[in-house]
């Protein structure tokens, strides 16, 4: 809900918060805190992203450049969702390539069919 | 790469082989305390080791040269455009006592979906790159060689590109950086739920490589029309990334929460800053504080600020904190200029140093007026979150404007940042991980099939490049055309030349800046000096800064310009000013060896003062090293002078002549010289002449090793002598 004007009302809200001592308030903002961190938490840890890709092949060996064009591809193809970096070392894998050969392999526009 | 104090620093060398460069440590470096030091005359409550190499504060020569170390972290923030100029003021910083070098990124990198590779030049700030990183990185491992402690270096993890900057500072050895999701958002307009998910890889890397990470709540104080209101708010901003970033892994060490005193005179502001300064303490405690000064009230007047920033340290001091950040005094004009840089990181050492020990005499009153104050500031914190609950979370708040609102909380005058949640940059491209989502990475956040069980993710293809960095591959450039390369061309030819120009940003940039103060009304005024400037030959000048003295008496302008003259060094006249050997120095050297001198005024003259301020023990006279004067006094014949030279086997004669009627003063110095010739004295007798119109060009003239003028001093006249026994004694 926008929010709009609103007059200083701390002195009728803070009615709420007065038994609290300072130890009870501090707890109860970090509570609340938390509370608020949550859901977004959960879903960092649910989800992902381009950058996160990105950064993962970047961690795998790969440059930014070759970091880009195969997560862009990924993308494209809807299958970010299971990792850039899983994808490419189970290509490794299934290939008996080496890490970087897997990616640069399909940075030629290789073996993209058998991604999945 | 070693440097050396005595040259410049080698941008050709810092350049070659960065391919093969890997910074020599990861993760944050703090100051060693050194408990009750003693540093020259003092004892110190709140120092840390001392520097190899520094320059101590001026009025040191009077403790001895000392420069004593405060226990915060000192920051200061480059800003150039150009990695390759920064180096520089880097080091500059660094032999003033700065340890954290925090390095601006050009204006719209946030957006870039991605990272920059090479070395474009930048706006208000670099772009960051692998190589221009490493570069910065190598240059300060050898700059932390030579003034003897550690440097962190700094950047932003922001931005669409997050988690792959992570990667690359951790790989870099990047010591600290910014990271706060809601950075992006309030001021970035970064799609949210982009910002968030990013933000945790980020900080798992982060935390990996033991990276210090500041938040982004200062900038709140840096919009807030009236920035002392947006306090509540603040401290819900730096709880949302602790909270967040302790959930994703990174330790309470390494989440540093950059705060600001929110106000600046003539806003009373000890009693509005302080208060908030010990809540948020309260509530944060454990989390290192960096405090950062204030910018928001900052207008031209550099001397204004200043003292803005005394009473910021002091607040620092009084609340406590970690890492003093320094704002150029500056900051209010222009983009920094580098020697404002040095101006501010010397306020803040000079405070830091005056303030040492202050806990052990003077404590904040803990009366029911400042508790209230403490207590009513957390409070409207609490309601504040309470309100994001109530409006359905984080991101509904966002959208619905809660945010960065000029009200004092729960005042709103409907003036927040609002964002939409489905908006903004990278909106839609968030996807759920499936089922079998796997990264096989170090500091990899998140659901993830290659986390369970023991050993690495990495360890099924021999290591990621956190763990085995000769994986990391190097981009050098991608567009020579803007490259440091191609920037390098002037100035590496102009100081091949040894042409050297002014400079306030970049190598040779020109631009000065001027001091006028002109007696008219202010309209006039500024006419006047800008026709002036024009004049003494500036082109495109523009007004700094103006300060009204009286609307009729007259304004005070500086006013910048720049100075098209390059200047030859080999051209230029070779300087006798030497640097003077210390007090110290001198003594050490003298009072062992049993040096006898001869002085007198000569010829018919009864002047003394002069000669016996350069004599005289009370007068702080050379006596004071061990010299032995032999004062024959006023009105003495040179041939009564060597007389006394044969009879005591004297090192040297110092002569005073006032009186120059008829030029005899000249007389008497070529007399003195060829008398010492003829008795076979002169190449063992060190001879000096001192007067009014004495100058060392005459003096050498008439055939003597020295002359001193009007207000030498004892030390200068010691300095010679020793220089020049030295010399003898080597040659013998």
């Amino acid at each position: 809900m926008a929010i709009t004007e609103r007059a200083d009302d701390y002195t009728r809200r803070k009615e709420s918060l007065k038994e609290l001592d300072d130890g009870e308030l501090h707890e109860e903002f970090w509570k609340l805190v938390n509370q608020v961190v949550d859901p977004m938490v959960e879903e960092a840890r649910t989800h992902t992203t381009p950058s996160i890709e990105r950064s993962l092949l970047l961690r795998m060996g790969f440059d930014s450049s070759e970091s880009g064009r195969l997560v862009k591809r990924m993308e494209e193809l809807n299958l970010l969702g299971h990792g850039a970096g899983h994808l490419v070392l189970k290509l490794a894998r299934t290939k008996g390539f080496r890490v970087r050969e897997a990616g640069l392999a399909l940075l030629n526009g290789r073996h993209w069919d058998e991604l999945v | 790469m070693k440097l050396h104090p005595d040259k410049k620093l080698d941008i050709e060398l810092v350049l070659a082989d960065l391919d093969l460069y890997r910074p020599r440590r990861k993760g944050w470096f703090w100051r060693r305390p050194v408990k009750d030091q003693q540093i020259g005359p003092f004892t110190y409550y709140d120092t840390t080791e001392n520097l190899k190499k520094s320059i101590p504060l001026p009025a040191a020569a009077y403790f001895g040269g000392i420069d004593p170390q405060c226990d915060y972290v000192i920051t200061t923030e480059i800003a150039s455009g150009r990695f390759e100029d920064d180096l520089r003021r880097m080091r500059m910083a660094a032999w003033h006592g700065a340890d954290h070098i925090m390095v601006i990124r050009t204006t719209g990198q946030s957006h870039i979906d991605g990272l920059i590779e090479g070395t474009p030049e930048g706006i208000g700030g670099i772009p960051v790159t692998r190589k221009q990183i490493r570069a910065s990185r190598k240059a300060l491992d050898a700059i932390e060689d030579e003034v003897g402690r550690p440097i962190n270096f700094h950047s932003y993890v922001s931005g669409l590109a997050g988690p792959e900057m992570a990667v690359l500072f951790n790989e870099e050895g990047v010591n600290g950086a910014h990271q706060d999701p809601q950075y992006n958002v309030l001021y970035r307009n970064i799609n949210m739920h982009r910002s968030f998910v990013d933000a945790a890889e980020a900080k798992s890397v982060m935390a990996a490589g033991g990276i210090l990470q500041l938040d982004g709540a200062h900038n709140a104080n840096a919009t807030a029309k009236e920035a002392w209101k947006v306090t509540p708010e603040l401290f819900v901003q730096h709880a949302v990334n602790c909270a967040f970033s302790l959930a994703v892994g990174m330790t309470k060490e390494l989440i540093a929460l950059s705060t600001v005193p929110p106000t600046a005179p003539p806003a009373p502001k000890m009693r509005l800053d302080l208060p908030y300064a010990i809540a948020l303490r309260e509530l944060f405690l454990g989390f290192p504080m960096r405090a950062q000064q204030n910018t928001r009230y900052m207008e031209s007047d550099t001397q204004e600020a200043i003292v803005t920033h005394v009473l910021d340290t002091l607040i620092s001091r009084l609340a406590g904190a970690d890492i003093q950040s320094t704002i150029t005094p500056d900051e209010g004009r222009n983009i920094p200029w580098h020697y404002n840089n040095i101006a501010a990181v010397n306020t803040t050492r000079q405070t830091l140093m005056g303030l040492d020990g202050l806990s052990e005499i003077l404590e904040v009153r803990e009366d029911d007026s400042m508790r209230r104050q403490v207590r009513e500031l957390k409070e409207r914190a609490v309601l504040f979150l309470q309100e994001i609950l109530e409006q359905g979370g984080y991101y509904a708040a966002v959208e619905a404007g809660q945010f960065v609102d000029s009200g004092y909380y729960p005042e709103r005058r409907g003036d927040g940042i609002s964002r939409r949640v489905d908006g903004g940059d990278g909106a839609g491209s968030v996807t759920p991980r499936e089922a079998d989502y796997g990264a096989p990475v170090c500091g990899h956040f998140g659901n993830n099939r290659y986390a369970q069980g023991d050993g690495k993710p990495c360890d099924e293809y021999g290591g990621c490049t956190l763990c085995d960095p000769s994986k990391i591959v190097y981009i050098d450039e991608l567009d020579p055309a803007d490259s440091v390369n191609e920037r390098l061309k002037v100035p590496l030819e102009e100081r091949r030349q040894g042409i050297v120009r002014p400079e306030v940003e970049r190598h040779g940039d020109g631009v000065v800046c001027v001091t006028l103060f002109i007696p008219e009304q202010p309209e006039v005024a500024e006419a006047a000096a800008l026709e002036m400037v024009r004049h003494m030959n500036l082109s495109d000048p523009q007004v700094i800064s103006r300060r009204i003295m009286h609307p009729a008496e007259g304004s005070l302008f500086e006013i910048k310009g720049v100075l098209d003259m390059p200047i030859r060094t080999d051209l230029l006249p070779k300087s006798k000013d030497e640097e003077l050997l210390s007090n110290e120095e001198i003594e050490a050297w003298v009072r062992p060896r049993n040096i006898h001198l001869v002085a007198a005024t000569v010829g018919e003259d009864e002047h003394s003062v002069g000669i016996h301020e350069i004599l005289d023990i009370k007068h702080g006279g050379i006596e004071r090293y061990g010299f032995h004067c032999h004062f024959l006094g006023t009105s003495v014949s040179i041939e009564r002078l060597i007389e006394k030279v044969v009879e005591l086997d004297a090192d040297g004669v110092l002569i005073s002549t006032i009186v120059t009627h008829s030029d005899v003063h000249k007389g008497h110095m070529r007399h003195l010289h060829r008398l010492a010739v003829e008795r076979g004295l002169r190449e063992e007798l060190l001879l000096v002449a001192g007067g009014a119109q004495v100058s060392d060009q005459l003096a050498r003239e008439c055939g003597l090793d020295a002359g001193f003028g009007r207000g030498a001093r004892g030390q200068e006249v010691a300095n010679f002598l020793v220089r020049k026994l030295c010399q003898r004694d080597s040659l013998r």
